[in-house]
């Protein structure tokens, strides 16, 4: 289906001349990335091969080399882009959230909602995420430095509304709620947790990581 | 057997220097049954086997990762046959379960041994049964993170989870816990599973110090340390 569409656009483009060449790379691009999305859901990041991802794209190694570096690249630009969207879910979770320890939940199950449905592509991500060769890129991502900006913006709210005590926004408590919601994912990829699961023990895990902050 | 220096640390805890010198790893291999009828030669040829292509895999799971090494490699090491390799294992995983293991018991027999002389609050032995987990492993960083990559590989039979479930860890820190309780050092309404978890959850991640930073066994405990000292802030008596 998603190749029908793509020709349609494809025959389109004719008309447009100038932007023709440009159109035609950029809709390569595409269907190399859902083909190697698809592939690494399936097998994995090392189960699946350049060379069976030019085969699911339909096209050579060759063309899909001319448009990415190597394998690593291919699985950051997925990454990246799906780490942008999950950013902006976030964030709109957070909009509905009650208090701190709340729109931290909030957050995180906007997380394991986004992620619901593709947690094979999760458990790809966290394998690369422990390479000492591509585990750097993508722990380092921006939109990495964007969640955790959201989890430290609503302690330092917790501390104005006083909630919590000042000094609590500090940088090891962000990363520790960002590593408790993070370590869930075990629980969802390896023993199929629900939503409503995750969510319980990360209420628990965030109360457990507020309460030395909180005002008594 | 001299006792290795990096555990140095965990005799120090136990004040043990009249105790019996840790055993550690490699495990000491099941011996042939000491009494009754002698081993078929076929048992020790499979136990040789097994003893040779789990040496083999972990230097190479050490010096190559995970991914980076085959079972064909872990065979020529070992000088058997792929044949006979899978006659014991039956995945690249399983060997490396094995790997980790045979050398686990090595630590759990001395942590068995330390714990129950531990002294201090909750958070202090809480961070000593850490500290001798990150120096025991900061000596074959590779192979820990070997075992953290293989959590995620796809070709893992899907009863087989390498990494994140460590029973006996699991088991000391709930102890450790419920210590903490009887002590009224521990808020007696703590759940103790959560925070077990979130313990459990920073241990595993401060090894990404160690992935992609380089980072060494102490650098690693006073990073555990902070960890524990703001899990801790949140669990003592109200």
């Amino acid at each position: 289906m998603i190749h029908s569409q793509i020709k349609a656009v494809a025959d389109d483009n004719v008309t447009k001349a100038p932007t023709r060449r440009a159109l035609a790379k950029q809709q390569t691009r595409a269907k190399v990335l859902a083909a190697a999305r698809r592939l690494f859901s399936e097998q994995g990041y090392e189960g699946a091969t350049i060379r069976d991802i030019a085969a699911e794209a339909g096209m050579s190694t060759g063309a899909v080399f001319a448009n990415f570096t190597d394998k690593s690249d291919l699985f950051r630009e997925i990454m990246l882009t799906d780490m942008v969207a999950l950013a902006e879910a976030m964030a709109e979770g957070a909009t509905h959230g009650n208090g701190c320890e709340d729109t931290l939940l909030k957050i995180f199950g906007a997380g394991y909602r986004f992620y619901q449905t593709q947690l094979p592509l999760a458990r790809a991500a966290f394998s690369v995420g422990w390479s000492p060769e591509d585990g750097p890129a993508l722990r380092n991502a921006p939109p990495v430095q964007t969640l955790l900006g959201l989890i430290s913006e609503q302690l330092t709210r917790g501390e104005q509304n006083g909630e919590l005590t000042a000094g609590s926004a500090e940088p090891l408590r962000t990363q520790m709620l960002f590593d408790a919601y993070l370590s869930n994912y075990d629980q969802a990829i390896f023993q199929g947790w629900s939503i409503e699961a995750l969510e319980g023990r990360a209420r628990d895990q965030i109360r457990i990581l507020l309460a030395g902050a909180r005002r008594k | 057997m001299t006792p290795p220096t990096d555990l140095s640390m965990a005799e120090d805890i136990a004040g043990g220097a009249d105790q019996a010198p840790p055993v550690l790893s490699p495990k000491t291999r099941p011996a042939a049954p000491a009494s009754g009828a002698a081993p078929s030669s076929r048992q020790t040829q499979k136990e040789a086997t097994r003893n040779r292509v789990i040496d083999a895999a972990r230097e190479l799971f050490d010096t190559q990762g995970y991914q980076g090494t085959t079972i064909r490699e872990i065979a020529r090491h070992a000088r058997v046959s792929v044949g006979s390799v899978f006659t014991t294992f039956a995945s690249k995983g399983e060997i490396l379960s094995q790997v980790m293991e045979d050398r686990l018991d090595g630590l759990y027999a001395e942590l068995d041994r330390v714990v129950p002389n531990l002294r201090g609050s909750t958070s202090d032995r809480l961070r000593s049964i850490f500290a001798i987990h990150f120096s025991f492993e900061a000596r074959r960083t590779r192979l820990f993170l070997a075992h953290i990559a293989a959590a995620y590989d796809w070709t893992l039979p899907p009863a087989a989870r390498p990494m994140g479930r460590n029973p006996r860890l699991i088991g000391i820190i709930r102890e450790c816990f419920a210590k903490g309780i009887a002590d009224g050092d521990v808020c007696p309404s703590v759940e103790p599973q959560e925070a077990v978890d979130l313990l459990m959850a920073a241990y595993v991640w401060i090894y990404r110090m160690a992935a992609l930073n380089g980072a060494d066994a102490p650098e690693m405990t006073s990073a555990m340390d902070r960890q524990i000292g703001l899990i801790a802030g949140g669990l003592g008596p109200r």
